[in-house]
C-alpha cells in the first residue's frame, strides 16, 4: 500500500469512524466532537491531494475549512449550553420534542 | 296544398301550446274553443287530403316537414304519408276525437285544472297524427312515445290520489317493456334494409329477392312492441288500472285510439307479415287467447268502466286475430266499429256516472232506463252493436273476424274460429249484463240519489246520438273493399267456402243467445246468477281476481327485482364496492401515513443512522450502474 | 526511509485515538483523545510537506476550537444518563452500516488513485506562498470568510443574550 493508498484509508476511516460515533454515541459533547472529526477526515483526503497537485487552491480550501469549523463550533457550544440549562441532562434522548 | 298533412299535424300542438300556456288566464270558454275547434279544424283538413287522394288516382301524398339529422351519407327526415289506410285512421281520430272533446265540455265542467285537461288532450291528439301519419318507424315511434306520455299524464290527471298517479305509472311502465321490443325490430329493420320508411320496407319484402332480414323475427319483435301499446296478454295489465283517468280520456284514448296503434302498426307493415306466418300465428294465437281470457273476467266485473276496460282488450285480441290471419282489411274494419260503439259506451259510461254523482259501481245501479232515456237509448244501441246484433256496425265487422278466422289459408283453423266464436258469444253475455244490471230491474240505490238523477246536458248527450247514429250505420261503409288495393284480404280455402252462409246465421245467433242468457241470469234481481256463483265459489274467485296476473307479476318479477336493486346493488355494489373502494384508498393513505409518521420521532441518532444508510446505498447504487 | 515510518505512525496514532473516541466515557477523556487525532494529523499534514496547513491545523482546531470544547465540558455536569448508558440503540446497526460504508468507499477510491509524486517543491506550500495565493487570487473567498466570522460572533452574542433573559 503506497503513501497515497493509505492516506485515502486514512481519510475514510476518520470520516466512518465520526458518522459511526455520531450514531452511537448519547452524549451531545461526544456528539459534537465526532462531527469535527468527520471534518478532519475530509481535510486529510483534501491536503493529500492537493499536495500531489501541487496547487495552491488545494491549501486555501483547506483554509476555508478550518474556518468555517470553527465558527460552527462557535455557534453549536453555546446551542448544546441553553439546550442542557433547559433539559438539566447532556443526553440527546432528552432533546425529542421535535417528533412527529 | 302541399303542406296539409303538416297542417293537420300541427294544429293539435297549437292547441296543447295555446292552452297550457295561457289556458288558465284566458278562461273555460276561450280553452273550449280553441280546444275543440282546432280539432275539427284537423278534420276538415283532413276530409280536404282524402278528396285530393281520391283526385290523385289514390296516390299516395307524401310531405317531408323537416330534415331532422344527417349522418355520413344516411339521412332520417320528419315526412308524413297519406294512403287509404292512412286516410281511415286520420279521420277516425280526428273524428272521432274532436266529438270526444265536445263531450268532454260537459264533462269536466267544474273540474279545476279544466285547461290542462285540453292542453294535455290536444297534445295527445297531436302524438296519435304523428303516429297514423308518420313515413318512417322513427316518426311512428316518437308518435308511438308521445301518446304513451299523454296517456301518463291524462290516467293521473287527478294526481293528487295517489292510487291514481300509480295507475298512469304502471301503464307507462308496462309500454316501455313493450317499446323495448319495438327498438329492436326497429334495429333488425334498419341493419337489414337501411330503411325505416314503412312503404319501402313492404316493398323490399314484397317484390325482390327475400332481404337478409328474417321477417318472422321481425314481426315479433314489433308485435311485442303492439302488445304492450294494444294490451294484449301479457301486457295488458294497464289498461284496467288506466280507468282511474276522466271518463272521456278512456273513451278515446283507451278505446278509440291509442290502443289501437299496435292494430295500425301490424296492418301497416303487412308486406312484413305476410311473408312471417310464424309471427301471424303467435299473433294470432296470442289475439284469441286474450280475447277469451278478457271475456271471462268482463263477466264478473262490478264496476262499469272495468266492464268496458276488460271489453276494450277482448275486441282488440278479436282484431290482432284478424290480422294473424292475414285479414288486415277486416281488423282495421273492426278498429273503425270499436271506435264508434266503444267510445259511445264509455261516454254513456260517463254520463251514468255523472247522473249518479260519481257512482262507478253497477252493484248498486239499477231501473235507471226511464230516469236518463237517452244515456239508456245510446247504450243500449252500442250494446247491441257491440254483441253483434245485424244490422248495425259491430254485427258486421265481427262476422268477417269469424269467417277470416275459419277460413282463412294463412293460418285460419276451426280451433281458432271456436275460441274467438266463445268470445263473441261471451262478449254478448256480459255486456247485456252490463246493461241490465245498470238499466233495468229495480233500483238498488238510496231514495234520495234516486231523486237527484238527471239526464246530462246536451254537449254530452248530443255526442252520444252521433255516437249511437255511427254505431247503427258505420257498418254500411265496406272498409275492407275499400282498403283492398293496399292491403288485399287472404285467400280463402276452397273446402270451406261453403261455410260462409251457415257461419253468418251462427254470429247472428250467438248475439241473442247472449242477450237472452243476461236477461235469463239476471231478471228477478239476479238471483240465477247468483246460484250459479255459489255453484262455482272457486272459478268465480280466479275470475273476480283477473287470474291474479298482476300478482304473479309482482311476486316473480318485482319482489326479485326489489332485492337484487336493494341488496346486490344498493348494499353490496354501492356501499361495499365504490364507497369500500373510495373509503378503502383512503385509509391506505392515512394507514401508510400513519407508518411513515413513525420515522419522524424527533431521535438524532435514528436521523443519523438513516443518513449513513442513504450514503451506502447510494453509492453502492451509483457503481453497480456505472 | 525514516519519514515513511514516521507518516504511518503519525497515521496510525490518529486512527486509534479517533477508536478510542468512540470508546471512552467520560467526555473529558473523549476530548483529549480527540485533541491526540488531531495533533497526529497536524504531524501527517508536515510530513506531506504542507507546513502552512500543519500549523493552521494545530492553531485552530487545536488551539480554539478543542479549547472551546475542554472548557464547556468543564461547565458542565457530564455525569448524567448518558454517563451511565454511553451508546444508543442503534449500536449493532448502526456498526454493520459504518463497515458497509468502509467497503464501498474503499471500492470507490482505491481504483485509479494518481501515482504520488514527492517532486513537490518545499516552498510551493510555505507561509509566503500560501498568503500571496490567498490575498490576490482568493480574495473574494478571503473576504466571505470574514463576514462568517462576523456574522458567527453575532450569533454567539445572540445566544449569550438569549441566555441572559431565561435566567435574569
Amino acid at each position: 500500500m503506497d503513501k497515497i493508498q493509505m492516506l485515502v484509508a486514512l481519510s475514510a476511516g476518520l470520516f466512518a469512524l465520526g458518522l459511526l460515533g455520531i450514531i452511537v454515541r448519547r452524549n451531545v459533547l461526544v456528539m459534537l466532537m465526532c462531527m469535527e472529526l468527520m471534518l478532519n477526515g475530509v481535510n486529510v483526503m483534501l491536503v493529500t491531494f492537493a499536495q500531489q497537485a501541487g496547487s495552491t487552491a488545494g491549501a486555501v480550501l483547506v483554509f476555508l475549512v478550518f474556518v468555517v469549523a470553527a465558527a460552527e463550533i462557535a455557534i453549536a457550544i453555546p446551542i448544546v449550553l441553553l439546550l442542557a440549562r433547559r433539559k438539566h441532562t447532556l443526553d440527546i434522548d432528552a432533546y425529542v420534542d421535535l417528533k412527529g | 296544398m302541399n303542406r296539409l298533412l303538416t297542417v293537420i299535424v300541427l294544429l293539435p300542438l297549437a292547441g296543447f301550446l295555446v292552452n297550457g300556456l295561457l289556458g288558465n288566464r284566458l278562461g273555460k270558454r276561450f280553452v273550449s274553443f280553441v280546444g275543440c275547434g282546432l280539432p275539427l279544424l284537423a278534420f276538415a283538413a283532413a276530409i280536404v287530403c282524402v278528396l285530393d287522394l281520391r283526385t290523385g288516382g289514390f296516390a299516395p301524398l307524401v310531405e317531408t316537414a323537416y330534415t331532422w339529422a344527417v349522418v355520413g351519407d344516411r339521412s332520417f327526415d320528419i315526412s308524413f304519408y297519406f294512403d287509404r289506410l292512412t286516410a281511415v285512421m286520420v279521420l277516425i281520430v280526428t273524428g272521432v276525437g274532436s266529438l270526444i272533446h265536445i263531450y268532454s265540455i260537459g264533462y269536466m265542467k267544474d273540474d279545476a285544472s279544466y285547461a290542462r285537461y285540453f292542453a294535455y288532450l290536444n297534445l295527445f291528439l297531436f302524438f296519435m297524427l304523428l303516429l297514423v301519419l308518420g313515413r318512417s318507424l322513427l316518426v311512428l315511434f316518437v308518435g308511438w312515445e308521445g301518446v304513451g306520455l299523454a296517456s301518463y299524464l291524462l290516467i293521473g290527471f287527478w294526481f293528487d290520489d295517489p292510487d291514481k298517479a300509480r295507475a298512469g305509472k304502471k301503464a307507462f311502465l308496462t309500454n316501455r317493456i313493450g317499446d323495448a321490443g319495438f327498438l329492436l325490430g326497429m334495429f333488425v329493420l334498419y341493419q337489414g334494409l337501411g330503411t325505416l320508411e314503412m312503404e319501402r320496407i313492404n316493398a323490399a319484402f314484397m317484390s325482390g329477392p327475400a332481404p337478409a332480414v328474417s321477417a318472422s323475427l321481425v314481426g315479433i319483435l314489433l308485435f311485442i312492441g303492439a302488445c304492450g301499446k294494444s294490451a294484449q296478454i301479457p301486457l295488458h295489465v294497464w289498461l284496467p288500472d288506466a280507468m282511474a283517468g276522466p271518463t272521456p280520456v278512456s273513451a278515446l284514448i283507451h278505446a278509440a285510439t291509442m290502443v289501437t296503434a299496435g292494430v295500425y302498426l301490424v296492418a301497416r307493415l303487412s308486406g312484413v307479415y305476410t311473408h312471417a306466418p310464424e309471427a301471424s300465428a303467435a299473433i294470432a294465437a296470442v289475439g284469441v287467447l286474450t280475447a277469451f281470457f278478457a271475456a271471462t273476467i268482463a263477466l264478473v266485473q262490478t264496476d262499469i268502466k272495468k266492464v268496458l276496460a276488460y271489453s276494450t282488450i277482448s275486441q282488440l285480441g278479436l282484431m290482432f286475430v284478424a290480422l294473424g290471419v292475414g285479414a288486415y282489411g277486416v281488423a282495421i274494419f273492426h278498429l273503425y266499429t270499436h271506435a264508434f260503439f266503444k267510445a259511445c259506451l264509455f261516454l254513456g259510461a260517463g254520463s251514468v256516472i255523472h247522473a249518479l254523482g260519481g257512482e262507478q259501481d253497477i252493484t248498486k245501479m239499477g231501473g235507471l232506463a226511464r230516469k236518463i232515456p237517452i244515456t239508456f237509448a245510446t247504450f243500449a244501441v252500442a250494446t247491441a252493436a257491440i254483441a253483434g246484433i245485424p244490422p248495425l256496425a259491430g254485427f258486421f265487422s265481427k262476422d268477417e273476424i269469424l269467417w277470416f278466422a275459419f277460413a282463412s289459408s294463412f293460418g285460419g283453423s276451426p280451433l281458432l274460429y271456436a275460441a274467438a266464436a266463445g268470445t263473441a258469444l261471451l262478449t254478448a253475455l256480459y255486456m247485456f249484463r252490463l246493461l241490465w244490471l245498470t238499466f233495468f230491474g229495480a233500483s238498488r240505490l238510496s231514495d234520495a240519489a234516486m231523486h237527484h238523477v238527471h239526464e246530462s246536458p246536451p254537449s254530452m248527450t248530443g255526442i252520444l246520438i252521433v255516437l249511437a247514429a255511427l254505431s247503427t250505420v258505420g257498418g254500411f261503409v265496406a272498409l275492407p273493399h275499400f282498403l283492398e288495393p293496399l292491403l288485399p284480404l287472404p285467400e280463402v280455402r276452397p273446402e270451406r267456402v261453403a261455410f260462409e252462409t251457415p257461419l253468418l246465421f251462427v254470429s247472428i245467433a250467438l248475439a241473442f243467445v247472449g242477450l237472452a242468457g243476461a236477461a235469463f241470469l239476471y231478471s228477478r234481481k239476479g238471483e240465477r246468477a247468483e246460484r250459479l256463483c255459489r255453484q262455482f265459489p272457486a272459478l268465480h274467485r280466479v275470475l273476480t281476481g283477473k287470474y291474479f296476473v298482476d300478482e304473479a307479476y309482482e311476486r316473480f318479477i318485482d319482489r326479485p327485482l326489489f332485492w337484487i336493486s336493494e341488496r346486490v346493488f344498493l348494499q353490496f355494489g354501492d356501499r361495499k364496492v365504490f364507497d369500500g373502494t373510495l373509503h378503502g384508498i383512503a385509509a391506505l393513505g392515512r394507514r401508510t401515513a400513519a407508518v411513515l409518521t413513525r420515522v419522524q420521532n424527533g431521535d438524532l441518532h435514528l436521523y443519523a443512522f438513516l443518513v449513513l444508510a442513504g450514503i451506502v446505498a447510494s453509492l453502492a447504487w451509483s457503481w453497480r450502474h456505472g | 526511509m525514516i519519514e515513511t515510518l514516521l507518516l504511518y505512525l503519525f497515521a496510525g496514532t490518529a486512527l486509534l485515538a479517533a477508536v478510542a473516541m468512540l470508546v471512552l466515557r467520560h467526555p473529558m477523556r473523549v476530548a483529549l483523545a480527540l485533541v491526540v487525532t488531531m495533533l497526529a494529523l497536524a504531524g501527517v499534514y508536515a510530513l506531506l510537506g504542507v507546513h502552512v496547513i500543519a500549523v493552521f491545523q494545530v492553531l485552530i482546531y487545536v488551539g480554539a476550537v478543542m479549547v472551546f470544547m475542554v472548557y464547556v465540558i468543564m461547565l458542565l455536569d457530564v455525569r448524567d444518563r448518558s454517563y451511565v448508558g454511553k451508546f444508543s440503540r442503534l449500536l449493532v446497526p448502526a456498526s454493520v452500516g459504518s463497515v458497509l460504508l468502509l467497503a464501498v468507499l474503499a471500492r470507490a477510491l482505491w481504483q485509479d488513485l494518481p501515482a504520488p509524486s514527492t517532486a513537490v517543491g518545499e516552498t510551493a506550500f510555505g507561509v509566503q506562498q500560501f498568503s500571496i495565493a490567498f490575498l490576490n487570487e482568493y480574495w473574494l473567498h478571503f473576504e466571505l470568510v470574514s463576514v462568517l466570522l462576523v456574522v458567527a460572533i453575532v450569533a454567539a452574542l445572540a445566544v449569550i443574550k438569549a441566555g441572559w433573559r431565561d435566567h435574569g
